[in-house]
């Protein structure tokens, strides 16, 4: 089943044109990858997606429901949740703080506490620092918080931003892997990575974006073994 | 034969008037805690304000001043007339003073609120730029006046008394009066319920949430509009409040523009603690009314605005971000 869709969807800032007639499928249960360079339009595509940035023209569905023009803060009650780039901690909040910022939609005290037991097991690092403020916490610990802070909203869609940025080596690896197990605790993700062999390495499918435009798509493996792409984002060839 | 050091010395008054500071210093002290608590819970609504939207809300000061005509006119209506302070029992007494209390929260919140839907809502739904939120406020500021103007006139309200001043006891060689302690501790315990509010409740999460990150707080699925309305209204419910305690001490206080150096005091006194930093009001308001005082004694009558600028100009001369810095946005508030 469709879990979301982008049907030629635009995204302008004033006149500058962002992302042009892109569209892409997410389907319920798969990773998907979302690579390109620079400027590329990626994280632009995922604020439209959360209803941050206001798309020209083009719809969004999210379940079968058009949300193209629902408010943001709509669209996490649907299941939507980002991490978004640069990771965004509040920064004058602590730690369990954040965490509950991002169950602030949801009612269900039990399932909070459960889904809060789930990311301090994802993330021991963030158990130990429940009370430091988000502001004062390394960058690799704030992406774990970003990406925890997301999950307490227990989605159906999580949205990452370029969750490896600025991480160590041995950091990176643990996050690509506990990607893995949320997908397989059932969560649905669209990635947008740097990193590109590694996305590509776990993503099921994934699409390439050029100029705010979708210039090729296929499985994870296809793209790996693709010499254009090899070229130009796996620094081989 | 006497020199021209004595001959000033002995003429003309001393310029600064270290007698009357030491004299009246346990008197002014609380007294300043007094005005200092008005300009606290005054100054919440600034501070809140600008947390959130990076506004300076000029208008909230009539804001204020509507709760005070909200206290006059509670007064009023209840029976009570200017003249002499009537004889009341204590339970009645408390009963009529918290019905203005709850009238003036009302009706102060309910400017707030409509000040933001008419004002500056429709400036955000077309992405205007910082100075037309600045001047759209100093506008409906002046208009807010004009309103009571047109209607009560340029004199204020005739006083209303219901307090009859009583010591209860003595601090140094201050007395003090049963209205001192209702102002300050009414004060401080609404200072700790919007405290409490802000930092232990979802709701003040939020506001938390967009005054440090507005999209991110989108992103957690915080309604911003709700936030920035709620904001306001919390904001002119303190400022309600203040306004009876204003009247209390100053029953003549209900006047169209009796609000404007009131409200700049207590901006004054959130921008000294660090504005939209919530602690800092408080601490910015208790000073601010405190040295004003100290200074009046210490200069004169005349000097006494002019002495709380000029501290306040020499604390960010010091600490551009206020006492406790700028807080709602970057540390815990
Ligand atoms: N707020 C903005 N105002 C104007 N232009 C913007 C704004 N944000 C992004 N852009 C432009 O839109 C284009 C796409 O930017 P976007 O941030 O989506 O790229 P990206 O693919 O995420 O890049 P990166 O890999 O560097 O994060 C860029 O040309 C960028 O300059
Ligand atoms: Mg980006």
């Amino acid at each position: 089943m469709t879990l979301l869709e982008l049907d030629s969807v635009s995204v302008h800032y004033g006149r500058i044109r962002a992302v042009h007639n892109l569209s892409l499928t997410v389907e319920e249960g798969e990773v998907v990858a979302l690579i390109g360079a620079n400027g590329a339009g990626k994280t632009t595509t995922m604020r439209a997606i959360s209803g941050i940035r206001p798309v020209s023209s083009g719809r969004i569905l999210f379940d079968g429901q058009d949300i193209t023009r629902m408010k943001g803060e709509k669209r996490v009650e649907l299941g939507i949740a980002q991490s978004p780039e640069g990771r965004r901690i509040f920064p004058g909040m602590t730690v369990l703080e954040n965490l509950d910022m991002g169950a602030y939609a949801r009612k269900d005290k039990a399932g909070i506490a459960e889904d809060m037991e789930r990311v301090f097991e994802l993330f021991p690092r963030l158990a130990e620092r429940k009370d430091q403020y988000g502001g004062t916490m390394s960058g690799g610990e704030q992406q774990m918080l970003a990406i925890g802070r997301a999950l307490m909203a227990r989605p159906k869609l999580l949205l990452l931003d370029e969750p490896s940025m600025g991480l160590a080596p041995q950091y990176i690896q643990q996050i690509f892997r506990i990607i893995t197990e949320i997908n397989q605790q059932g969560t649905t993700v669209l990635l947008v990575e740097q990193n590109a062999q590694q996305a590509l390495a776990r993503a099921h499918r994934a699409y390439v974006l050029e100029t705010g435009s979708i210039v090729k798509s296929g499985t994870g493996k296809e793209l790996l073994a693709d010499p254009a792409v090899k070229e130009a984002y796996l620094g081989v060839g | 034969m006497i020199s021209s050091a004595q001959y000033l010395a002995q003429d003309s008054e001393p310029w600064i008037n270290t007698d009357t500071f030491i004299n009246l210093f346990w008197a002014n002290t609380i007294g300043g805690l007094e005005y200092g608590s008005i300009y606290a819970l005054v100054a919440l609504g600034y501070t809140l304000v600008y947390g959130v939207l990076k506004l300076l809300n000029f208008a909230h000061s009539e804001v204020f001043i509507y709760g005070a005509y909200a206290t006059w006119f509670t007064f009023f209506l209840l029976g009570f007339r200017p003249g002499p302070t009537p004889e009341l029992p204590v339970g009645e007494l408390i009963a009529y003073l918290v019905l203005a209390v709850i009238v003036a929260m009302l009706v102060s919140g309910t400017t707030a609120l409509v000040l933001e839907r008419v004002a500056y809502r429709p400036l955000r739904n077309r992405g205007a730029p910082r100075l037309a939120f600045l001047i759209t406020a100093i506008g409906a500021s002046l208009i807010l006046q004009q309103i009571l103007f047109l209607w009560r006139g340029s004199n204020p309200e005739q006083a209303i008394r219901l307090l009859r001043p009583e010591t209860l006891f003595n601090v140094g060689s201050a007395s003090v009066q049963n209205l001192t302690v209702i102002i300050v501790v009414a004060s401080v315990l609404m200072w700790i319920v919007a405290d409490t509010f802000v930092n232990r409740t979802r709701f003040g999460r939020g506001i938390r949430a967009v005054a440090q990150d507005p999209d991110t707080a989108m992103l957690m699925g915080v309604n911003k509009e709700r936030i920035i309305m709620l904001t306001f209204v919390v904001g002119g419910l303190l400022a309600g409040a203040a306004a009876v305690f204003y009247m209390m001490k100053i029953p003549q206080g209900a006047q169209y523009n009796g609000g404007f150096l009131l409200g700049l005091k207590a901006f004054a006194a959130a921008v000294l603690g660090g504005i939209g930093n919530l602690r800092g009001a408080l601490l910015g308001g208790l000073l601010l009314g405190i040295i004003e005082n100290h200074g009046q004694a210490l200069f004169g009558g005349e000097w006494r605005d002019v002495v709380a600028f000029v501290v306040l100009v020499l604390v960010l001369m010091f600490r551009p971000t206020g006492i406790l810095g700028e807080s709602l946005g970057k540390a815990r508030v």
